[in-house]
């Protein structure tokens, strides 16, 4: 699939920034267009593989952000998207839409800038280009707190009735310990990109000769058509591991030997799906699904697949089940990647509304008692004290 | 945050050279230069060390009622009252007549530099409060910033009169200012080792430059979950009174260890060195900084907003801990309102970490200020009511600080005759005046505290949906391609 990749946000635009580098890494070419978007201007300094061209600065102007982010709040985040929108009209005017297959915006939705200018970027490429637009969306974890759980489940309901599908990542899922601040996200994003990379570069490999199985962009495209909340799985294992250094040269002539057997494939897929998602969810709960197997193509046999596709069919119990490979013949891994389309039962999901559905009665609370308490506090019991001008 | 400095008064002064000291000695540019101190009573610059000249503005010294330097050439000690002497009407009064003079002086800063300005004074000084005042109402005109007020409250050991000064500065400032940090003094000279106000000066510089400088070092690494200015705006967005917390915990300055030398002579990897603190230890110092005592004491359940920054060596920063620490935080106050972020300082030998909480509203220290200016106020108005020629029984009673004025006013009559409260025969000091104001129209000045935070929950950022339903969106409409399922299945 080729892909313009836009990413709102600070995480969102980390998150970019990631997908680029794995598919420069893996020789891979998905992203096509690049734009990172965000009202803090030191964020928009992260990136490592976006063009500084490439970068856009909104809401530098409005009174509430002047380049200084928006302070997590969600709606002023949406404010600032929708002040600047002709400023990101223009630069979406670069995307040559008919070279790219579909869209992608991915965003924190705990932030004040993903959650809030995230749908409103959606709402205008959606009116724009008849390509589908997906979301890449990160969930905020509990211990992050009520704030960001609240602007995250309004923003989802925003982010899933705009986007075509939505890709969710779970940083609860992925919160490991004995992590810094600083590396903490580093892996997590890491190991989303290589997801939703493998994923989605499925069916561009150009030059090489295509695969009596391979995937086609129409196949990963008709696997998101469902919209919804989507999760992926991964599972990899190493080619040459077992024959230490001598792998390389063996391994041209072994390799009708080497091809994994069915079972192996199927165990493999079987780990994906077992593995963490990148939003757990109930499997079986899916509508659609997707295999693809990233690798040497004379690693995966045709049996394989088929084995593996029906175990996934058992197990999402869906009919809807697609399953082909990715010809990476340069590789020294096998990957499977599955694609879970619309999971109707994530616990988190439910988890965050609910936190989000206190946070806001609490907000409420305070709201309405705020200016009466400020005012008693500062008059003395039967006010006699007035001020001094 | 940049920040605009003003000092006002000898307090405000004063603390402001101190933060200016903080500023340069953590290299955190908060102000770059956008600096001014005011004051009635010029050899309060004289302690001074990085206010530069121009920039120390000597108010209402061609004022009749001022007491200049050499006025006082036979007085000491507490009779010793330069300026404005303790009187917050005329602090008023000197301010209003020199306004464009204070004006000229503002020309010096540059307010598009900066994200907020931020008032420093006394609140039971005649100078801070008065002065503070007038100067106060200027910049929120002139203006499109945050206007931030830090005002120190008088101990109990002062006199009635600076918390009669202080409790009607708190009933100024709150409405006119975004919001305002009080400082307890009280609570911190009870354990001062000495009970200068050094010490506490350093303390409240600590604070208010791990809050607002944080993330300002230019060489600073770019942090994960920076604190942009616009996190700390909209804390204290909710206006009334802030206080913050601070804690710190010092890293062991670890010496080259001779396997790791000779590592490093050898050329070969230099293993990362184990970080001294651990998830647990980021925690505790969150929970250390919330129990710390506060630039204000107060019951931290009442707070509205909170802001966490974490700053330190990055290595040193754990993630679950600043998570945790967080969300105890959230589980302390009750609020959800918590943002959070990190300040990487690679070379740093500590890990500091400052909390604000904004508009708290239980706090002890205010009640028990406004009930001792409401009993000196009444006391004051007994005595001119009983007596309203006596001026001397006036003055005998409200402690030695007005005594100087009360000497120095030959020509105070005539002037507070000019001003537009009702002429009193007592240098200003018009405690009647309190009862003229009556109930109904109180009340309405404390309706307009709440000019600054009419926006309404909106429904979800961008389109009409609300989010109290909380209902899955997702699950219900997620599944909704139906023709999906009469599709034949797709075999490979
Ligand atoms: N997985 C992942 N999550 C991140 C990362 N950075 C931030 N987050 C999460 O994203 C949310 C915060 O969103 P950000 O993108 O940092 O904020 P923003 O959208 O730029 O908005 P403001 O900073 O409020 O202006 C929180 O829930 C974080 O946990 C990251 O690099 N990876
Ligand atoms: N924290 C702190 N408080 C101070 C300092 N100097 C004075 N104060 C307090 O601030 C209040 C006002 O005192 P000043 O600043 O001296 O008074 P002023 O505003 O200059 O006005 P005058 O009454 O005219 O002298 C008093 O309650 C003092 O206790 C200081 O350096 N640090």
């Amino acid at each position: 699939m080729k892909l313009a990749t836009i990413g709102v946000g600070n995480a969102g635009s980390k998150l970019i920034d990631r997908m680029l580098e794995f598919e420069q890494e893996t020789g891979r070419d998905l992203c096509r267009h690049v734009l990172v978007i965000n009202t803090a201007r030191t964020d928009l300094a992260k990136p490592d593989h976006v063009p500084e061209d490439r970068r856009v600065l909104i809401g530098d102007t409005h009174q509430k952000a002047k380049g200084h982010g928006v302070g997590g709040d969600g709606e002023v985040g949406a404010e600032v998207a929708k002040n600047d929108i002709d400023e990101i009209r223009r630069v979406f005017d670069d995307v040559e839409i008919h070279e790219v297959d579909a869209i992608l915006v991915a965003a924190g939705l705990g932030g004040g800038t993903g959650s809030g200018a995230g749908p409103v970027v959606i709402d205008e490429l959606q009116k724009m280009y008849d390509e589908p637009v997906y979301g890449l969306g990160v969930l905020p974890g509990e211990y992050e707190g009520g704030r960001p759980a609240l602007n995250a489940a309004r923003s989802l309901q925003s982010f899933v009735t705009k986007v075509d599908n939505f890709i969710a990542f779970d940083n609860d899922a992925w919160r490991s310990r004995g992590q810094t601040v600083e590396e903490g996200y580093e892996e997590m994003n890491r190991e989303l990109a290589t997801r939703i990379v493998t994923l989605l570069a499925a069916g561009e490999v150009d030059d090489s000769d295509v695969g009596e199985n391979a995937m086609d962009s129409s196949d990963i495209m008709r696997t998101l058509d469902t919209g919804g909340v989507s999760s992926i799985g991964y599972a990899s294992t190493d080619l040459d591991k077992p024959e230490g250094l001598l792998s390389k040269y063996k391994k041209k002539e072994d390799d009708e030997i080497n091809s994994m057997d069915a079972a192996k494939i199927k165990g493999l897929v079987r780990r994906a799906v077992n593995s963490r998602l990148t939003i757990p969810c109930e499997v079986s709960s899916a509508d659609r699904a997707l295999i693809i197997f990233a690798g040497p193509s004379s690693m995966i046999s045709r049996k394989g697949i088929e084995s593996a596709r029906e175990w996934l069919e058992q197990e999402a119990d869906t009919v809807e089940v697609l399953a082909g490979d990715d010809p990476r013949e340069d590789s020294d891994t096998l990957a499977a990647v599955v694609l879970l389309s619309n999971v109707t039962e994530t616990p988190r999901i439910k988890e965050i509304q609910n936190q989000a559905v206190d946070a806001q009665n609490k907000i409420k609370e305070l709201d309405a008692v705020r200016e009466e308490e400020i005012a008693s506090l500062i008059t003395d019991d039967d006010n006699e004290l007035d001020p001094i001008v | 945050m940049k920040l605009a400095l003003f000092g006002v008064g000898n307090a405000g002064t004063r603390i402001v050279d101190q933060l200016l000291d903080a500023e340069s000695r953590t290299d955190r540019p908060l102000t770059d230069g956008n600096v001014l101190a005011f004051n009635t009573t010029p050899s309060a610059f004289a302690d001074t060390s990085h206010i530069d000249d121009e920039r120390q503005v000597v108010i209402g010294d061609i004022h009749p009622d001022v007491s200049r330097p050499e006025d006082l050439a036979d007085e000491s000690g507490e009779d010793r009252r330069e300026g404005v002497a303790g009187d917050p009407e005329l602090g008023v009064e000197v301010a209003r007549d020199d306004l464009p003079e204070i004006r000229r002086a503002l020309d010096l800063v540059d307010d598009t530099e900066v994200d907020a300005a931020m008032i420093v004074a006394g609140l039971g000084g005649g100078t801070g409060c008065g002065l503070g005042a007038v100067l106060l109402e200027e910049l929120a005109s002139i203006y499109e910033l945050p206007i931030y007020v830090l005002g120190v409250l008088p101990t109990s050991e002062e006199s009635d009169r600076r918390a009669w000064t202080a409790a009607r500065a708190v009933r100024t400032f709150v409405p006119l200012a975004d919001a305002v940090f009080p400082i307890d003094t009280e609570s911190w000279l009870a354990s001062a080792e000495s009970d200068d106000y050094d010490e506490l000066n350093r303390a409240i510089a600590t604070r208010l430059v791990s809050l607002f400088g944080a993330g300002e070092r230019e060489t600073a690494a770019i942090s994960e979950l920076r604190m942009d200015p616009n996190d700390l705006k909209r804390t204290l967005d909710v206006g009334g009174l802030a206080t913050i917390g601070y804690a710190e915990t010092e890293l062991e300055e670890v010496s080259e260890g001779w396997y790791r030398r000779l590592r490093r002579l050898l050329g070969l990897d230099v293993p990362e060195r184990e970080p001294q603190t651990d998830a647990v230890s980021i925690k505790n110092l969150v929970q250390r900084a919330a129990d710390s005592k506060l630039t204000l004491q107060c019951d931290i359940e009442t707070a509205d907003r909170v802001l966490l920054v974490l700053s330190g060596p990055p290595k040193e920063l754990s993630r679950k801990g600043f998570e945790t620490g967080r969300y105890l935080l959230e589980d302390k106050t009750g609020t959800v309102e918590i943002l959070a972020g990190d300040e990487p300082l690679p070379e740093g030998s500590r890990i500091t970490a400052t909390i604000l909480l904004s508009n708290v509203t239980g706090v002890p220290r205010i009640e028990t200020l406004q009930r001792r200016a409401v009993e000196f106020q009444r006391e004051q108005d007994d005595l001119s009511a009983s007596d309203p020629d006596d001026l001397s029984a006036a003055t005998t009673l409200s402690t030695s600080d007005t005594q100087r004025s009360a000497g120095n006013q030959s020509t105070g009559d005539d002037q507070s005759a000019g001003d537009e409260q009702p002429p009193s025969d007592d240098h200003g000091f018009d405690f009647q005046e309190a009862e003229l104001v009556d109930q109904s129209e109180a009340d309405s000045e404390g309706e307009s505290t709440s000019s600054e935070d009419e926006t309404e929950e909106e429904p979800t950022p961008a389109d009409g949906d609300t989010a109290d339903d909380d209902t899955a969106a997702t699950e219900s409409e997620s599944t909704g391609d139906g023709s999906a399922a009469e599709n034949e299945p797709q075999k490979q």
